[in-house]
């Protein structure tokens, strides 16, 4: 028997080979092509799982450029991420998918997609990545207008504002290659200090915004709520959840590798990249409630989370950072149980539209538990996983001097309540309709994904240190020193502001079900079941087809009472970024004029603008 | 091992304390309310009677599992909430588990009593409680602003997030932080009137428009349940406050007389007010109350 050693390469040959693979057997054997694809994902997880750390270094030439491949602490923790997430997705595709168009397009992109976030975190070079990120670029957008009802506006939305980030990565690359003469990161990293300042400044804004794009963060992220929309539910899990962390990936390492050694401009950037996430995080929310659309408002709540990121990475204290990370996996889990749950009810009924689903929570209790998981941990309340984030990221702003930002979050996270009751209620509770009567739970490989996630979230709010402990190491590969940190104990800096999630749980965990013992053998016998419409009102007997859903409008009060100052200027400000990008993306579309020809012209014409220009912007001769 | 069982003892005694302060509290409320209004009004043990009397109820009905939990929800997250919270200033009897959790993680532990209940409430079908839950989440954006001032004000002056470190303080300096930093105080208790749902802040709650809101579908055990839960966390959130601005308390009669002046102040305004539009009672957050919590960290900063 062959043994096979585990290296990057031969995952990345396993999966883009899977993912050719998979396309062609959709065409000569219909129906197993997603089998293979769950096999080429599980094997690309388990070999991402067991790809030793540190050692695992390839090198190669490509042309004149060194390049190289490797895994580190902070890459292996992404590297999770992105290897759970995958699998996750393909298999809860397996049925969600079943009997839709073009099969094998879905899973080669979603092959791709996912190798290509691997090929992001193990690349050590900028080369590479930039490749790999282009990759991703092209694969999320395949499946962005993979379902066909949807307006190619969309996509074409997505594609622009992904295409501004990539020539900001482009440029900054450039600039950091003149300076010097390698594309690898660590030869990037050392020569940084050589670089002038202002042409520092440049990388720094450029890479961040370019990275910043996929991470959704305000004013880019206009393209977020309509992609998450157009694209399957199974993989906006994916969009979400990993392929928007990749943007984090990048900010992590901007901020920690680069931005960091330039001294005198790095609390500015703490500054301005704090507030953007805090504003982020607000406005967003906000928006989200106000949605009538399930998957548009976690759209928006998935901004708002990576809003919290990035306002953990910016503030820069260890605790601060930890909660980032911490909150980067567990956003991952969370918001693809989110939208898991709510391509379930569309697997189901066909509706995401929350004024029309209703009571479906005794349909399909299971679903029902991994929103209510899910909505939990996003809510941040103990005892589940949410709560240790929000927890470290509160303790970090208070002890790090940004006191208006911590209200900020506050009131963000609080209005988040809102959003998420809006989402479980209305697909979840309420009336029971005729409509729905024939509903039924899921199929159990879309369940199993969703209860396992669910079931994580649960183990990170009991005892988050075999997260925290690979998040520890991969805040020592960015160097950053590690706060203190238990099993199951939270600590910050200041005396006894501690939480001990032990106790915690016990405490919940002993009430709850002491609670629930009592309330269900009391009176056994006599307790019954009636029907939603079997419910008080005042006297009056409902008639059969009476409408007693409370839906439309959820939060009328709370949009009056932001009244004539807050709600109109949020919408003014969303129209105007809205529509101001809206029509400079449509100029980019007479540059992106779709022929080959032009395109080689543009090549061309960089590069002269680069000779030409390049001893002025650069101080670099050729 | 006689701390252990003193320790145990502890986890059963403060609960009992608790629902009996609150219950009676309650009771006492009613009277006031009734004297003002010129009537007789029950007596005051009348809420020990009515919870008596659901529990004993033969019959209950629910409109499945979630509306079933809901209660349960609710009376951990009081339980927990009180475990939380050191009841009294040196006595080690009543602290329970006040060591393992500050305040961040006390205002969450709040909220969840509250979710299970919303939730439970949504699955009754019935629209005047899904009206409550969603005036009762957009008010608590309202209140929860100045709260949250008020507190971060207070981390940040006498920088710790623990009850302990807030009690600690106003021993070392031998004055309340009602004197300390009065802004932050005044935020706080502004906060405190709509924390506590009485007039003009009733709005999820209200009887003549939405039918008792989240509650109108529960009925016997459940009712019971809830109404107990109610009266512990009423005592949770009197000796929370009493810990943060009024110096805690040393022995239970402070304790109780303090509480007592405290919960006053939202029975008193509400006795006396009528009720505010939903919209009204957010914004009203938003005005005296948010300025004075920038002010007390305006104050702190500066």
């Amino acid at each position: 028997m062959v043994e096979i050693m585990i290296s990057i390469p031969v995952i990345f040959v396993t999966i883009f080979v899977g993912a050719i693979l998979t396309y062609l057997i959709k065409l000569i054997m219909p129906k197993v092509e997603a089998y293979f694809a769950l096999l080429v994902s599980a094997a690309t997880s388990y070999m991402a799982f067991a790809l030793p750390k540190t050692e695992s270094i390839y090198k190669f030439n490509l042309g004149s450029f060194n390049l190289m491949w490797g895994n580190n602490e902070y890459s292996h923790l992404f590297a999770m991420l992105v290897a759970v997430l995958g699998f996750f997705v393909v298999l809860y595709s397996m049925d969600f998918m079943a009997g839709k168009v073009n099969l094998g397009f879905y899973y080669f992109n979603l092959l791709v997609s996912i190798g290509s976030m691997l090929g992001i975190v193990y690349s050590q070079d900028f080369l590479s990545l930039f490749i790999f990120w282009e990759i991703m670029t092209w694969s999320s957008f395949m499946l962005v207008i993979y379902a066909q009802d949807e307006k190619f506006s969309v996509g074409i939305k997505y594609f622009v504002f992904s295409a501004i980030g990539a020539y900001l990565l482009l440029t900054a690359l450039v600039i950091l290659y003149t300076n010097s003469g390698s594309f690898l990161l660590e030869d990037n990293i050392n020569n940084f200090i050589y670089l002038s300042s202002q042409n520092q400044i440049l990388v720094i804004i450029f890479l961040i915004i370019g990275f910043g794009v996929k991470a959704a963060m305000m004013p880019f992220h206009v393209w977020a709520p309509d992609a998450y929309k157009a694209a399957p539910s199974s993989f906006t899990a994916l969009f979400s959840g990993a392929l928007s962390k990749m943007g984090i990936f990048g900010i992590g390492l901007v901020l920690f590798k680069f931005a960091i050694q330039n001294t005198d401009y790095f609390t500015y950037f703490q500054f301005a990249l704090a507030w953007l996430g805090g504003i982020t995080a607000l406005l967003s929310t906000f928006y989200a409630v106000f949605q009538t659309d399930a998957k548009k408002l976690l759209a928006y709540s998935s901004i708002g989370q990576l809003g919290y990121i990035i306002v953990g990475l910016a503030v820069g204290t260890p605790l601060s950072i930890m909660s980032a990370l911490l909150l980067t996996i567990l956003h991952g889990a969370f918001k693809a149980m989110l939208f898991m749950s709510a391509g379930a009810v569309y697997y189901r009924t066909g509706l995401l539209d929350m004024n029309e689903t209703r009571g479906l929570i005794r349909k399909m209790p299971l679903t029902f538990l991994t929103a209510l998981m899910g909505i939990i941990t996003v809510a941040g309340v103990p005892p589940l996983g949410g709560f240790v984030s929000k927890w470290m990221l509160y303790e970090a702003l208070i002890q790090s001097n940004y006191y208006f930002l911590v209200i900020i979050i506050f009131v963000a996270s609080t209005a988040a309540f809102l959003y998420l009751y809006r989402f479980i209620f209305s697909l979840f509770l309420g009336q029971e309709e005729k409509e729905f009567e024939n509903v039924k739970e899921v199929p159990i490989k879309m369940i199993i994904p969703m209860l396992l996630l669910a079931g994580f979230t649960l183990a990170v709010g009991v005892v988050p240190g075999f997260v925290l402990e690979q998040i520890s190491k991969a805040m020592g590969y960015l160097g950053i020193q590690t706060p203190n940190w238990e099993n199951s104990v939270l600590f910050s800096n200041w005396e006894n502001s501690s939480v001990n999630l032990m106790s915690v749980a016990t405490s919940i965990g002993i009430l709850f079900v002491l609670g629930a013992i009592f309330l269900t053998i009391k009176n056994y016998r006599s307790t019954r079941y009636v029907t939603t419409k079997d419910i008080h009102t005042s006297g009056e007997v409902p008639t059969e087809n009476e409408n007693l859903t409370f839906a439309v409008n959820f939060y009328q009060p709370f949009e009056r009472s932001l009244g004539s100052v807050i709600k109109p200027s949020i919408d003014r400000i969303f129209n105007l970024i809205g529509k101001n990008i809206e029509s400079a993306a449509d100029y980019l579309r007479y540059i992106y004029t779709g022929n080959g020809q032009t395109y080689a012209m543009y090549v061309i014409l960089f590069f002269v603008v680069l000779i030409l220009f390049a001893d002025l912007m650069f101080g670099f001769k050729f | 091992m006689d701390s252990f069982w003193m320790k145990i003892l502890g986890f059963v005694i403060t609960p009992l304390v608790a629902f009996a302060v609150g219950v009676t509290y309650g009771g006492i409320v009613r009277k006031i309310t009734a004297r003002i209004q010129n009537r007789v009004g029950p007596p005051i043990y009348q809420n020990l009677l009515d919870i008596t009397k659901l529990y004993s109820k033969k019959t209950a009905v629910n409109h499945g599992v979630m509306q079933h939990l809901g209660p349960v929800f609710a009376i951990t997250a009081s339980v927990t909430s009180l475990f939380f919270v050191p009841v009294l200033r040196d006595s080690s009897f009543w602290f329970n588990l006040s060591f393992d959790g500050d305040l961040i993680f006390l205002l969450y532990m709040m909220v969840f009593g509250s979710l299970g209940m919303a939730l439970g409430a949504g699955q009754t079908g019935n629209p005047n409680s899904a009206i409550g839950v969603s005036r009762g989440l957009a008010l608590m954006v309202g209140y929860e602003i100045p709260f949250v001032l008020s507190l971060v004000a207070l981390m940040i002056q006498f920088q710790t997030t623990s009850i302990h470190g807030l009690l600690a303080v106003q021993d070392t300096f031998s004055s309340w932080i009602i004197f300390q930093s009065p802004f932050a105080t005044i935020a706080g208790i502004l906060a405190f009137l709509g924390m506590m749902h009485y007039a003009p802040f009733d709005v999820p709650f209200a009887p003549a428009e939405v039918a008792s809101g989240p509650a109108s579908e529960f009925g016997g055990k459940y009712l019971a349940l809830m109404m107990t839960s109610g009266s512990i966390f009423t005592f949770v959130k009197l000796v929370l406050f009493v810990n943060i601005y009024f110096g805690g308390a040393e022995d239970l009669l402070t304790l109780i007389l303090k509480t007592f002046i405290l919960y006053m102040i939202p029975v008193l305004t509400g006795i006396v007010n009528p009720r505010y539009r939903t919209e009204q009672a957010i914004q009203f957050f938003w005005k005296w109350p948010t300025v004075f919590g920038i002010i007390a960290i305006l104050i702190v900063v500066l």
